[in-house]
């Protein structure tokens, strides 16, 4: 067995106590949440009986590691219960709504290395320069910047002022999404269905959160960035490189920024857990239909089994993309993996 | 380089798509709503928007034309009464056919309606209260065998639950919430449209049914897209991506729309109302002067200013203003913010400042649009004005909320009401007669109410009725079952494009009439 396929098995192997970790921490979380969900489900005027009845439709009856128990086994059945205000089960609504957040979530980190690579890159070219420190300043304001703020003033300024972009929800009222959805993914949905009109809509509606949530990240791969860049540039082959004629924007934007770019895939995957927080945020600034907002929906109605559903899964997404980056880390740095 | 080619290329592609234009080929409208659908079933969808959806997808065999409040024969051919009132039978019209192609008969008229009483569903005292029994005479002739004689049923068949579904495509007896759970996957009705397309919470397709027996509706097709908010839905009419747009707007938004010259306003001045329900069989709630004390503390001119910018009307009976029998007794008994004969009441029930009146107030915020936060904390700010009650206010999301007062967990609530039929009595009846109380969580229930409601159901006179009506309103100042708060006026608005759009006095909303100007 190679070393990369040792690799990946033992990383592999190694999330599933991490997944699990997560799960008890959520169940335990959850349960000490002040406030007990039936009562504030029913109010002070429910009879005994329809207390009982309603904690036992929920399971909540049981000794807390039989809850647990049975909360593990449905997990992994993929079944996360039902929810306490909606005739619907849990999974349903997360199927119908995840989509639309790894939609904005995939779009939001495109647009933070967009901007944040390239800025970082040329800071550290332009070390000290007015260029470098206008940079700088820029990554540290905007990593300041509340993102529902940022998102209400792209709001007013490209949306309501310039008239340039909606400023809610995935599509304009004028498209006929049964025409196209398939997976919910709308970007690729219109482009496997052919219809480029709803395309066009799907990308516009797309802009303004999405530029939102990667703009307040690109702050910290701007820093990254730059950092790491200065390293590099400070490499003896660089010098070499430049010495042997090449010109200094391929040294600086291909052999630099791509020896450079091996931390930068940690912490893309790091963000991921920020960039999905970012997106409940964002979500409810530009009513965008995805699990943040079924979230913050779901957290004012107290639907207990929903809110723990949209957890878990959020987890298992961070797990997951833990996982791959560092299987691509694995495979771009290869002294990781001996 | 390679990299930045690529990106140009892809760009450059972009563009191309980004300018490429197209539209809807057929006549298309688009209408945003915050409403949101129930069950898709006649047996059990109880609210103003599932219902508007099936005035277009169904047809009862008596109707209302689109605006008008005379009725007209729609699937039956004619009607005569017999057995002394106790008796309607219907002629069916003949070579009628669901929009999947089948034939209707009178066999798919007997079969729903026995299927509305063996579900039971919320709706289904509109049946249950009047229908003995249903005979199928011949294919095309149909008998409603009633409890007691009713000089409205013809109203009455004109109502959702008297709407004949196709016996093939829904179960006997089970609801259906989605089009999904009927046989073969799709609605199948009678009305003017059909359903294309059906994405819950998010757009739903009424596409011009090619089967309807009756006029042909003037677009061929109404998209229905749901917004999580109002404000979201004001800035798509704006930015035109709407036709038009209804229920329910933020009072604001509605002063701002109706100043602009862009947009159309259209007002439905209907018999829409307002209350505060009180569960009568939960203590302190049983004391008739417990009732009383909180319907004295009610201002309602202070909610109309401050949560609806004076865009509704105060309200003193459960009979709307402008229909026939209606008196302003509430405004008389107890008039508005009376905080002295509140306390008085109260005190008499045993309540005073050392020791008060503590109850659960609940509002849902998802049915009446986002003003209801706003009503229910000016209520609490009202009752807690007179220092006797302590108000702790709950809400529940609408399907949670309705099972709350059928388990009778909620002692004071909020509901509202747009009429199943134009008649006082569904003004009355359906909270303070034992049945429909019981429906909506009342469980207000004494025999010579409901005797009295049997008396004006079957007195075809006039003067009777009224005077039957009026003394039941007076009676309501006393009893206190649910208390008035005000009257709606619904406002739509459309692009001056848009013609054709009418709210019917029965607060119906017909789509076919709609037409889009080129």
């Amino acid at each position: 067995m190679n070393n990369l396929l040792r690799y990946i098995i033992g990383r592999t192997l190694l999330t599933i106590p991490m997944i699990f970790i997560l799960l008890s921490i959520i169940f335990v979380v959850v349960r000490v949440m002040p406030g007990d969900p039936v009562s504030s489900m029913l109010g002070g005027h429910a009879p005994e009986k329809v207390i009982e009845q309603k904690k036992e439709e929920l399971g909540l009856n049981k000794p807390m590691i039989l809850q647990y128990g049975n909360y593990l086994l449905q997990i992994c059945r993929l079944d996360l219960g039902n929810s306490m205000i909606f005739k619907q089960r849990v999974i349903d609504a997360i199927r119908e709504k995840l989509p639309a957040t790894i939609e904005l979530t995939f779009f939001g980190m495109l647009i933070t290395l967009l901007v944040g690579v390239p800025l970082g890159a040329f800071a550290a070219d332009k070390r000290r320069s007015a260029q470098d420190y206008s940079i700088r300043l820029f990554g540290i304001v905007i990593y300041c910047i509340p993102v529902y703020w940022l998102g209400l003033m792209l709001q007013m300024i490209f949306g309501i002022w310039l008239d340039l972009f909606p400023i809610a929800g995935r599509t304009g009222a004028r498209v006929f999404v049964a025409g196209f959805d398939w997976s919910g993914l709308y970007v690729l949905d219109t482009i496997v269905a052919k219809d480029f009109t709803a395309f066009k809509d799907v990308i516009i509606h797309l802009v303004l959160p999405s530029v939102t949530l990667g703009l307040v990240l690109s702050g910290i791969f701007i820093r990254l960035t730059r950092a790491n860049m200065l390293d590099v540039l400070k490499s003896d082959y660089i010098l070499a490189a430049e010495a042997r004629g090449i010109r200094h924007r391929r040294v600086v934007y291909k052999h630099a920024l791509l020896n450079a770019f091996v931390p930068i895939l940690t912490m893309m995957g790091l963000q991921v857990a920020i960039l999905m927080a970012g997106a409940v945020l964002t979500e409810t600034t530009f009513s965008w239909p995805g699990m943040g907002r079924l979230l913050l929906e779901r957290i004012y109605l107290r639907d207990y089994p929903t809110i723990q559903g949209v957890i878990v899964v959020f987890a298992l997404i961070v797990a997951l993309v833990s996982l791959v980056v560092d299987i691509i880390y694995a495979l771009v740095d290869p002294r990781v993996r001996y | 380089m390679k990299a930045m080619k690529i990106i140009l290329i892809c760009l450059a592609t972009a563009g191309l798509i980004f300018f490429a234009g197209n539209s809807f080929a057929k006549v298309t409208l688009v209408y945003g709503t915050t409403e949101k659908v129930t069950d898709m079933d006649p047996a059990n969808a109880y609210d103003f928007h599932t219902w508007e959806i099936f005035y277009n997808i169904y047809q009862g065999l008596m109707g209302y034309p689109p605006g008008k409040t005379n009725l007209v024969p729609g699937l039956a051919e004619s009607y005569k009464v017999v057995d002394d009132g106790k008796g309607y039978i219907f002629k069916l019209k003949e070579g009628i056919k669901f929009s999947d192609g089948t034939p209707f008969d009178a066999n798919a008229v007997k079969w729903s309606i026995d299927r509305i009483i063996r579900i039971a569903g919320d709706p289904s005292w509109l049946v249950t209260d009047f229908v003995d029994s249903v005979e199928v005479l011949d294919k095309y002739s149909v008998k409603f065998n009633l409890k007691n004689p009713v000089a409205y049923f013809p109203s009455l068949v004109a109502t959702v639950p008297y709407y004949p579904v196709n016996p093939n495509i829904y179960p006997a007896d089970k609801i259906v919430q989605d089009p999904a759970a009927l046989k073969g996957g799709k609605l199948v009705g009678l009305g003017p449209y059909r359903v294309a397309f059906f994405k819950r919470d998010q757009e739903i397709a009424l596409e011009a049914n090619p089967y309807f027996y009756g006029e042909k509706p003037k677009n061929d097709m109404v998209i229905i897209r749901y917004f999580a908010d109002a404000t979201t839905m004001r800035l798509a009419l704006e930015k035109g991506e709407l036709d038009f747009a209804f229920k329910s707007f933020n009072p604001s938004d509605i002063n701002d729309l109706q100043k602009s010259d862009k947009i159309q306003t259209i007002v439905g001045q209907g018999p829409y109302i307002r209350y505060l329900c009180f569960q009568c069989k939960t203590p302190p709630f049983d004391n008739k002067i417990v009732r009383q004390g909180i319907a004295a503390a009610i201002n309602r001119p202070d909610i109309i200013k401050k949560v609806f910018l004076g865009q509704n009307a105060p309200l003193y009976s459960m009979v709307p203003m402008g229909m026939w029998t209606h008196t302003d007794n509430f405004k008389e008994v107890f008039g508005d913010g009376n905080i002295e004969k509140s306390k008085k009441l109260l005190a008499q029930a045993g309540f005073n400042e050392d020791n008060k009146l503590k109850f659960e107030f609940w509002y849902t915020p998802s049915h009446y649009g986002d003003t209801e936060v706003d009503m229910a904390a000016v209520l609490k700010a009202q009752f807690e004005a007179t220092g006797v009650m302590e108000v702790s206010v709950k809400s529940a999301e609408w399907a949670t909320y309705k099972d709350n007062w059928r388990n009778q967990l909620m002692p004071v609530y909020l509901l509202g009401w747009y009429p199943d039929y134009i008649d006082p009595d569904n003004y009355t009846a359906a909270f303070a007669g034992t049945a429909g109380s019981k429906g909506n969580g009342i469980y207000f229930s004494d025999p010579e109410w409901d005797a009295m409601f049997v008396e004006e159901q079957k007195d075809p006179n006039e003067d009777n009725r009224e005077a039957i009506f009026k003394k039941i309103q007076q009676m309501w100042t006393d009893e206190v079952p649910t208390a008035p708060i005000f009257q709606g006026t619904l406002y739509m608005f459309a692009q001056k494009s848009i013609n054709g759009i009418m709210i019917s006095p029965t607060l119906q909303f017909i789509y076919a009439p709609i037409e889009k100007a080129e």
